[in-house]
């Protein structure tokens, strides 16, 4: 029978998983979202960034490896995926600027790009699997379920960051100068504004955040060269959803996935969830392609 | 190439797959042709849609993976005869396909990559969940093999499975063949290049790209059935990123929107890819460094060659006019 109590308590729980979700798909899709508003393509090497980062801030944290602290490993592996984005954009996006078909080259050459990492990431660093530390030890109560404080640094810095990258976006110049590069290349071009240099920075800010995010689920989850796999393919959805070219869109796309998550698998359970998810992106794709705040 | 190199290169293929296996029995040779085959009427057929239609449908190996899976359900669970196999796995695999066209119709560029990916990964969530039938994470396995009254087509290292795949393959040229040269082949063709041209001269866009897709869809099917009764299993491997790049790969490497291509892609692939095996995951560096090299610098891919070729060949030699009129 069901009473009120457990309905209460199924109510918490749903709150409190589907904010960890929707927090975690923010951090994952603010990078995606970037390139592809700026770009207009879709990198899939973003769910190898985020498994590499997080190899690289083990390497650097972890006692096995060279033992410099949690802050240290998390700042060198930021670093390293704006790097590694930067090199992305050199060899696999900025040759093919131009071309007819952009999108779909981009498709193919990031996709390769994913693949050639996973792979070197297996190399390096073996099969074995890895964990990072927490960030923040012990639980956080929230709206009557425990958390863990991983969790709540989780929810509280997702925002944030969406936060900071809007006022870069919005009160910088190269913040400007990159959504003017969006909204009209060649005019950006005419009125003086390095459109290659944009595209890179862009690219590299990207690829932080998606370091950021490995860094944040690695600490979660066991860290193995697929890691970003899964993340990659959620991300995807949020992006679509939310709307070309609307950052609140992405937002809203992702805590709308995350507590969608939550809800449905709270009565339907975790296997039929994910199924769930793509029938109800194929139907959204087709009913709505613009998504929910993109412009057509 | 000359207009009578074409048909001798043609029997001369077929014929050295034919008589393949009486020159040698080596058991790892078999195995290794059988698949490259299998990967040639894969690529081949996948060229229909992304080649010739100019559609980036992402699904066509998760057809191939559909009609294994349908084919070993059936043959295995509910005790349908293997023979059967392969005509499950066909209309397994067209009834996906008319499934994925259906959204495919409303939308373009990277929404129909999306949505065909997309469709992938909810073929592939089905099937882990619902482990009673698929066998879930660890895939299906003791799928019935095919036999006729005491000759398993296992024997003789798998020549039954050899020659079963190569009758495919030789229908799937015809038929991409055919197609390339039909008023079906030239209408789809019209719609890739200049879509709005074609619709107003009355080329019917949604009939034609549904009719696209299940002509398609339908060597997967078949290939997808006997490659289930050839290795006896069914992985959800198959609806994987990885299978989806090596397949890529080699249609990028033969030239897509070419009869040949593909398979010559398939072929060159396949052995480059047993040439490289003992560097273990090394050779998957190899296989994305050629993909971008290939889209960087040879666009047309090994189709392109000849081309290539031809025109290196135009510009070294001396025009003939000047040295006329001097003479």
């Amino acid at each position: 029978m069901v009473t009120l109590d457990s309905l209460l308590l199924g109510f918490q729980s749903i709150f409190a998983s589907g904010l960890v979700l929707a927090s975690l798909y923010v951090l994952m899709a603010a990078g995606l979202a970037l390139v592809w508003n700026t770009l207009g393509i879709f990198n899939f090497t973003h769910g190898a960034l985020m498994a590499v980062a997080a190899y690289v801030a083990w390497t650097v944290a972890d006692p096995r490896g060279l033992d410099l602290g949690l802050a240290v490993g998390v700042i060198v592996a930021i670093l390293v995926a704006a790097l590694l984005g930067l090199v992305i954009n050199y060899l696999l996006v900025a040759p093919f600027l131009g071309q007819k078909q952009i999108v779909l080259i981009a498709v193919m050459t990031t996709l390769s790009g994913a693949f050639f990492i996973e792979n070197s990431a297996l190399l390096i660093w073996g099969p074995r699997i890895k964990q990072l530390d927490k960030f923040v030890e012990g639980n956080v109560k929230i709206a009557g379920t425990t958390i863990s404080g991983h969790e709540a640094v989780i929810i509280v810095v997702a925002p944030l960051l969406m936060l900071g990258l809007w006022a870069f976006l919005r009160f910088t110049w190269t913040g400007s100068a990159i959504r003017a590069v969006a909204q009209n290349r060649e005019f950006a071009e005419l009125s003086g504004i390095r459109v290659k240099r944009m595209y890179a920075i862009a690219f590299a800010i990207a690829a932080a955040l998606a370091g950021f995010a490995g860094i944040m689920l690695g600490a979660i989850r066991f860290i193995t060269p697929g890691l970003g796999g899964e993340p990659l393919l959620k991300a995807l959805i949020v992006v679509i959803l939310g709307g070309l070219g609307s950052m609140p869109g992405t937002v809203l796309g992702a805590y709308l996935v995350g507590f969608g998550e939550a809800i449905s698998t709270y009565f339907l359970g975790a296997y039929w969830t994910q199924a769930m998810l793509f029938l109800v992106f194929i139907a959204f794709l087709v009913l709505r392609p613009n998504g929910l705040l993109g412009k057509p | 190439m000359e207009k009578n190199a074409r048909p001798i290169a043609v029997a001369t293929f077929f014929a050295v797959l034919l008589v393949l296996p009486l020159a040698n029995g080596d058991s790892y040779v078999r195995h290794i042709s059988i698949i490259a085959i299998m990967y040639a009427v894969l690529v081949s057929s996948w060229n229909i849609t992304l080649g010739y239609g100019g559609v980036f449908n992402f699904a066509h190996m998760a057809f191939f993976a559909v009609g294994a899976y349908a084919t070993g359900i059936l043959t295995k669970t509910f005790g349908f005869s293997p023979w059967w196999g392969m005509p499950i796995g066909i209309v397994a695999s067209v009834v996906a396909s008319v499934l994925v066209c259906l959204p495919v119709l409303r939308l373009k560029g990277i929404y129909v990559i999306l949505v065909t990916f997309a469709f992938g990964q909810l073929c592939l969530q089905i099937v882990l969940n619902q482990r009673e039938l698929t066998g879930g994470n660890f895939g299906l396995v003791q799928i019935p093999p095919l036999e006729i009254g005491a000759f398993s087509f296992r024997d003789y290292q798998n020549i039954g499975y050899y020659y079963l795949s190569l009758a495919i393959l030789a229908i799937t040229v015809a038929a991409v063949t055919w197609f390339s040269r039909s008023r079906f082949g030239w209408r789809v063709i019209a719609l890739r290049d200049n879509e709005p041209y074609a619709v107003s001269r009355g080329v019917p866009l949604s009939r034609i790209r549904l009719a696209t897709f299940v002509f398609s869809a339908i060597f997967p099917g078949a290939i997808g059935a006997v490659y289930a009764q050839y290795v006896r299993s069914a992985s959800p491997d198959m609806f994987g990123f990885s299978f989806l790049t090596l397949a890529l790969s080699m249609l990028l490497l033969g030239g897509i929107g070419t009869v040949w291509g593909p398979i010559a892609g398939a072929f060159v692939f396949t052995i480059l890819s047993e040439v490289m095996a003992p560097l273990g995951p090394g050779r998957y560096l190899v296989t994305a460094v050629l993909i971008v090299l290939i889209l960087r610098f040879f666009p047309k891919g090994l189709a392109g060659i000849p081309q290539f070729l031809a025109q290196q060949w135009t510009r070294a030699k001396p025009k003939p006019q000047p040295a006329a009129e001097k003479a």
